[in-house]
């Protein structure tokens, strides 16, 4: 059975057809998931949540795009709402808990494993997002921009902007 | 740290950035079966769509139906289109050999206004703080445009690939400008901006609307 009938067997509740299409993407997605929010709890949390609506959307999935295309998409939403939000609290935190978090927090300098994982996390969604997915998950510039709904070459500007301020942010560190 | 040294880095980002564990497949599966197969209302209804805004869509329906009606050149109205705006809209409603242009034009025209008015809304945001009651009139205006994106995502508008991706990013755009509220504008303003940057979705807005008017 293919991708396609395998979609409408979905369609038709068939939970067998919709385990067969999970296996074919599901390692993928929790990958990607992982990769973008650095936590394995959240990266399931995240599967989860793009199969579900996935699922739950099949019907409207008219395959302009091919469906792992349409899932990633899904998976990379998910990921950068809930990251949005992440960033929303943390700057409701108030000072005086900003405060006790700084004095508690150990003082150490960072290796250098600590410090990419810190450079990476402050580049802008657009440009960590491209970042993670070509130089780290493998994905193509066509992918990418058919995931992201953007021009290659914005994709193409984005890993390049994304490349330059890594090596700015990691130029003083010294091992 | 020299070129080929972050050369380096770059290439072991693979192994040394979030390198996932095993996936767990099977227990990911559990609640994914449970969730959708198990749970009939999750496969007919997408998640968050409360009653109450299936009533609002409903009623959102109504008012574009009656625009596309009011569009709708005269001397071209489609026969048998019935009372339902849906049935106005959608062409494969239509009997065998009905005049489906009129239609076609009508819902270029809505579609296009959707647009011009949703770029309108996104170029006008300020960039840093607000007031209250200007976050109040954003939020408003966001509202209104979220109901209509999700009718465009479901409708035969959504048949063109680019327009129908460009209305995903639109509706999480607007989701957040809907949320505005006063004091903590500036936060989430920035969100805002930053989600309007990644899908870079002013010019893909601006080249849409440039094609629906060429059309």
């Amino acid at each position: 059975m293919n991708e396609t009938q395998l979609i409408a067997q979905v369609i038709a509740g068939d939970r067998l057809a919709g385990r067969a299409l999970y296996d074919m993407h599901a390692s993928r997605v929790y990958s990607l998931a992982y990769r973008l929010s650095g936590d394995a709890e959240k990266a399931r949390e995240f599967t989860q949540d793009t199969f579900i609506r996935a699922f739950s959307r099949l019907p409207q999935f008219r395959g302009d795009a091919a469906f792992s295309t349409w899932l990633h998409r899904i998976v990379v939403t998910i990921v950068s709402n809930a990251r949005r939000s992440e960033i929303r609290f943390a700057r409701e935190v108030s000072l005086e808990e900003a405060h006790s978090i700084e004095v508690t927090a150990p003082e150490a300098d960072p290796d250098l494993k600590e410090c990419i994982a810190r450079a990476v996390e402050n580049l802008s969604d657009a440009y960590r997002t491209t970042l993670i997915m070509h130089d780290i998950e493998g994905y193509t510039h066509a992918e990418i921009a058919g995931i992201l709904g953007v021009p290659e070459g914005t994709c193409k500007s984005r890993l390049s902007a994304a490349r330059a301020q890594l090596r700015n942010d990691l130029a003083a560190f010294k091992e | 740290m020299d070129e080929n040294r972050f050369d380096e880095v770059l290439r072991d980002l693979p192994q040394s950035f979030h390198n996932p564990p095993e996936p767990p497949l099977d227990e990911m599966w559990g609640v994914i079966e449970d969730a959708h197969f198990n749970s009939p209302a999750s496969v007919s209804r997408p998640r968050g769509m409360s009653s109450r805004a299936s009533w609002l869509a409903a009623a959102a329906a109504l008012v574009i139906g009656i625009g596309i009606g009011r569009y709708a050149p005269l001397g071209r109205t489609v026969e048998g289109a019935g009372a339902s705006p849906f049935a106005v809209v959608s062409n494969e409603s239509l009997p065998p050999g009905a005049d489906t242009s009129a239609v076609g034009d009508a819902y270029r025209d809505q579609t296009s206004r959707y647009l011009g008015q949703a770029a309108a809304l996104l170029i006008s945001l300020p960039a840093k703080d607000s007031s209250s009651n200007a976050d109040a009139t954003f939020a408003g205006k966001a509202a209104d445009l979220l109901v209509t994106t999700r009718l465009l995502m479901d409708s035969p508008a959504a048949q063109d690939p680019k327009l129908r991706s460009l209305l995903e990013d639109l509706e999480l755009v607007l989701v957040q400008v809907a949320r505005l509220r006063g004091g903590k504008s500036k936060e989430d303003l920035d969100l805002i901006h930053q989600a309007v940057e990644q899908g870079d979705v002013l010019s893909r807005l601006n080249t849409a609307v440039t094609t629906q008017s060429s059309e």
